[in-house]
């Protein structure tokens, strides 16, 4: 009866953390809000479902690694500015997400018979819709650096602050591999206001963020 | 002078880290920050250096009250984490480092030859010995000819050879320095004056002859 007390300990431990139970559940509805998003035509939704997860595991390790290794006091102690090194670490998780979506999109498109009526508009919504994702978990990865519990505090609040981008770039998305393009502007706008918004607040926090 | 801390606190959260610490630095001057562990030596350079801000009191360092770029360029640290990347080479840290200190190539080779590294540049950092990885760390503090050095416990995880020949080069440098330990010995060989820490406050500040004899008194 070894292996329950394995489980028990485990059980235990995950109620008292929360750290993996919040991750599933935030994760399992969002994915669910997605697909109710795109009712009739739920593959943009799951290209995404690709995106955010893949974004969840990477995008945040830039500051987390150099928290991990103390590396990033070595940056402190630098002459570099705070903003730089966070507009180095969005440079860097871009770079990361444009080689993803060059070897993931045409797999999905192949993989689900996907072919959009508007592939350049197409290729640039779910770029722009990245990029967002990109700004918004790398300057709440700076944010979260001084929690001991930071892997786990990240998606809790990288989900709800970053779901209108989501919706939005799959909402303009499915318009654009679709060809139907009436009020594409509305999420297009959405994705672009919050990168801005999201960037602003980002360069405004850093140094409070970074410097305890 | 170099730096100047007056009436310095820090806390974190409820906790006091530094109730009272003040003292000055002059140049080319040599001063061990000597105090048990959890007496508040770190966070004091952390604040010196600019990793973290005071709490309450005034910090002047090279005759500016915030530890901006330019402040940095002219400092370097050394801690006992090495502040390196583990999956770079040597020479590609040095590279990184010296590219935001606008230092140029000549400077690398200079300082990796200087301790010994040149031969081992390229391989990873991880696969450096504890010392090897000191002394790398020690070569990026030095790539911008520093006015001064801060050394944070530095002999931590040394043999006693590693240790032998850090003394031998901080014995060479030129530069002011504020060497943190909790080793009496190390404090007298390295630094002709010392500043001793307790619980976040500064219980002496003197020469460091005698230092044993001082210790037993202060801490008592």
């Amino acid at each position: 009866m070894k292996f329950l007390r394995i489980a028990i300990k485990d059980l235990r431990t995950e109620f008292r953390t929360k750290g993996t139970i919040n991750f599933l559940f935030l994760f399992a509805f969002l994915s669910i809000m997605l697909f109710s998003a795109t009712v009739g035509d739920p593959e943009p939704a799951l290209l995404w479902v690709v995106f955010i997860f893949a974004g969840m595991l990477g995008y945040s390790r830039a500051f987390l690694r150099e928290v991990e290794t103390g590396t990033l006091d070595a940056l402190r102690i630098s002459p570099v500015s705070p903003s730089s090194i966070l507009f180095g670490k969005i440079v860097y998780n871009a770079a990361i997400m444009l080689i993803l979506e060059v070897f993931v999109i045409p797999v999905f498109m192949a993989v689900f018979g996907i072919y959009p009526k508007n592939v350049l508009l197409s290729v640039i919504i779910l770029t722009a819709g990245n990029l967002a994702f990109v700004i918004v978990s790398s300057s709440l990865s700076v944010l979260v650096i001084k929690s001991r519990a930071r892997e786990l505090l990240l998606p809790v609040l990288l989900f709800p602050i970053v779901f209108p981008v989501i919706i939005s770039t799959v909402q303009a998305f499915t318009m654009a591999v679709s060809g139907n393009l009436d009020g594409i502007q509305g999420p297009i706008s959405v994705i672009l206001g919050f990168s801005t918004a999201t960037l602003a607040v980002g360069y405004l926090t850093i140094d409070y963020a970074l410097i305890e | 002078m170099i730096v100047r801390l007056e009436n310095i606190e820090k806390s974190f959260g409820r906790f006091k880290a530094l109730r009272d610490i003040s003292f000055t630095l002059g140049k080319d001057e040599r001063l061990a920050l000597l105090g048990p562990n959890g007496s508040g030596k770190t966070t004091t350079v952390r604040i010196i250096s600019g990793q973290i801000k005071p709490t309450n009191g005034k910090l002047e360092i090279f005759g500016k009250r915030r530890v901006d770029e330019s402040v940095k360029r002219r400092m370097g640290v050394v801690s006992h984490n090495t502040f390196l990347y583990e999956d770079l080479t040597g020479y590609e840290n040095m590279e990184f480092f010296a590219s935001l200190y606008d230092v140029d190539g000549d400077r690398i080779k200079e300082l990796l030859q200087e301790l010994g590294l040149w031969k081992r540049r390229h391989d990873l950092v991880r696969n450096y010995s504890r010392g090897m990885k000191q002394r790398l760390s020690i070569a990026r503090a030095l790539l911008n000819k520093p006015e001064l050095i801060i050394l944070d416990e530095p002999t931590t995880g040394l043999d006693v050879e590693g240790r032998t020949r850090l003394f031998e080069m901080l014995s060479n440098f030129k530069s002011a320095m504020i060497f943190t330990t909790h080793n009496l010995q190390e404090a007298e060989q390295i630094c002709e004056r010392t500043v001793l820490i307790r619980e976040g406050r500064v219980v002496y500040d003197g020469s460091s002859e005698n230092l044993e004899s001082v210790f037993q008194e202060v801490m008592q």
